[in-house]
């Protein structure tokens, strides 16, 4: 029986599209009902059933259905059932499709498609139950299924390919190795739901945590250089009190010794000492003035460390001149020498001094810093949140205007 | 939005060029032994304060503040920045121009005189106050919030529309 009522349509050779639309002019009645049942049959065919049927088609459709003797009872079974499902979301478009009916003829169709009508209504709830599992990027939405066939000319039918009407199947095909293998969607959601669980679980890699990173690979390096730089200094001055001799008497010997010495060693003073003051004003974020002047009046260690690196880094920028003088130390007997006779004791005596103090100056500030090795007032302020921060400048910027 | 991958690379470039810089102050004065030598020097730490400033620019430009029309802002934020390091690039190219000129036909000699002095003393200093004060701005242009509206930012347009 539901074969017959499906197969009507399908036998119908194409009929030239001015007849076709002539026919619901006349019968405007049986609009309603009937794409209903058009639903019904070409969900019952699935995908193999094309919407619109070519002459040729319809001598391959019913051996393919007396291959299957159960498909008629499935057929029926489904005619039942397989509407309801697309009843909730399709029952809007009903009153759009009569153009459905234009080329099917199925005239004794009415009182199955009563039955049809009625029975999903009872059954949306379920329906319902069952589209919510699949309530994700999953699940199937209303737009993804096709409920009308596409109003095309019948003419055209033969160059275009068969339009059919999809339907939410539990089955996912998933691409592996360039075939699409079915899959449980079910399942699928699970990984997927899993996947993004651990990808959120995941702390993303951010621009701050860079900047984080690098301010802490800095202070490091930092820490490296304070302690180094103290050493390099006291080394310095102990070098320099040993080859000037007791009370500075051999200071034509330091001369000699230390002139290769003495350019090097202030190149290298310099960069550990930049280093080391970039690292102490870090330490007490010297860009925010007040801060930075607060700590220094409340003679917080690391506040005098930056002065002090910062006072030894001038003093030692102020000898570069007599090291370069050390550096072309040539004795007074050579023509043309910088180092004339009896000023050996007059250019170095400064000279000393201020290495001597500038050794003084690293090694206390090195003992400053570590005190409390573990300040950074920079990293506190600059990558914590901006609540505190942003009000400052609101002032600043009203202050300023 | 910055990605972290083109950060972490501009902040990489940032560093090197300042590592670039750091060395030639330092070591400047010890590799003379041709005037060539310390002219290509000299000019690679002037292109590396150029680089620098382009590209710390460039960082300015690409925040949703400067996005947004608030330059004035940015410019408050970061002055110290910008005037370091306009002020450095300064005195680097006077220093590089009036050491080369007295040392360009005999590298070795001793050109030093208290003008040339202080003039050395002011440019290292400069050079390490630009150092740690672009270094921390090129650190927090790392932070996101620079590149997304806030509440904030919208505060400071309502100011600045007034």
């Amino acid at each position: 029986m539901g074969k017959k009522q499906v197969r009507p349509p399908r036998a119908l050779p194409p009929v030239p599209s001015a007849v076709q639309d002539d026919v619901p002019l006349n019968r405007p009645k049986k609009k309603k009902p009937r794409p209903k049942s058009t639903l019904v049959s070409t969900s019952l065919d699935g995908l193999v059933q094309p919407a619109v049927h070519r002459p040729s088609e319809d001598s391959e459709q019913p051996t393919k259905a007396t291959e299957h003797p159960e498909a008629p009872v499935q057929k029926r079974h489904r005619k039942t059932r397989l509407p309801l499902e697309l009843e909730t979301s399709f029952s809007q478009k009903k009153a759009s499709s009569p153009s459905l009916l234009h080329s099917e003829n199925g005239t004794d169709v009415e009182p199955a498609e009563e039955a049809v009508i009625q029975k999903p209504r009872k059954k949306t709830k379920k329906t319902q139950q069952s589209e919510l599992q699949y309530a994700n990027e999953l699940g199937v939405e209303d737009e993804d299924i096709i409920t009308e066939e596409r109003n095309i000319p019948e003419q055209q039918s033969i160059f275009t390919a068969p339009t059919g009407i999809s339907q939410p199947v539990g089955k996912v095909f998933v691409e592996k190795s360039r075939r699409f293998q079915a899959a449980d969607r079910s399942e699928l959601i699970k990984t997927t739901e899993n996947i993004d669980t651990s990808l959120d679980m995941k702390p993303s890699w951010t621009t701050r945590d860079v900047a984080l990173s690098v301010h802490r690979a800095f202070r490091m390096i930092g820490l490296f250089s304070h302690g180094f730089l103290a050493g390099c200094a006291v080394w310095n001055i102990v070098v320099i009190y040993v080859l000037a001799g007791d009370q500075l008497s051999n200071l034509s010997n330091l001369l000699q010794q230390y002139k290769n010495l003495a350019y090097p060693f202030q190149s290298l003073l310099y960069l550990l000492l930049a280093l080391s003051t970039i690292s102490a004003f870090d330490r007490i974020d010297f860009a925010k003035t007040s801060v930075a002047l607060r700590s220094f009046l409340a003679l917080d260690p690391t506040a005098l460390a930056s002065f002090l690196y910062f006072t030894a880094l001038i003093l030692s920028l102020s000898q570069q001149m007599t090291s370069d003088r050390i550096h072309l130390y040539t004795p007074s007997s050579v023509n043309g020498s910088l180092w004339a006779a009896g000023i050996e004791e007059q250019i170095l005596q400064p000279w000393i001094v201020v290495n001597l103090v500038v050794a003084l100056l690293v090694g206390l500030s090195w003992l400053f810093l570590s005190y409390r090795p573990g300040m950074d007032l920079s990293e506190e302020l600059m990558f914590s949140s901006d609540v505190e921060e942003y009000p400052d400048k609101d002032k600043g910027i009203k202050a300023s205007s | 939005m910055l990605q972290t991958s083109n950060y972490s690379l501009v902040l990489s470039l940032q560093f090197l060029l300042l590592s670039c810089d750091l060395f030639v102050n330092s070591f400047s004065e010890l590799l003379r032994k041709a005037p060539v030598i310390q002219l290509v020097l000299f000019i690679i730490q002037d292109i590396a304060i150029l680089f620098n400033i382009i590209i710390i620019f460039l960082m300015f430009f690409n925040t949703f503040v400067f996005q947004a029309g608030l330059v004035n802002l940015l410019f408050h934020k970061f002055k110290g920045t910008i005037i370091l390091t306009a002020v450095y690039f300064a005195l680097s190219i006077s220093l590089h121009v009036w050491v080369m000129n007295l040392r360009w036909k005999n590298s070795n000699r001793f050109v030093w005189t208290d003008g040339l002095q202080t003039l050395f003393v002011f440019q290292r200093l400069a050079a390490v106050l630009y150092c740690y004060f672009y270094k921390r701005t090129a650190v927090r242009l790392g932070d996101p919030r620079f590149y997304q509206d806030s509440l904030w930012l919208r505060k400071e347009f309502l100011q600045g529309r007034r």
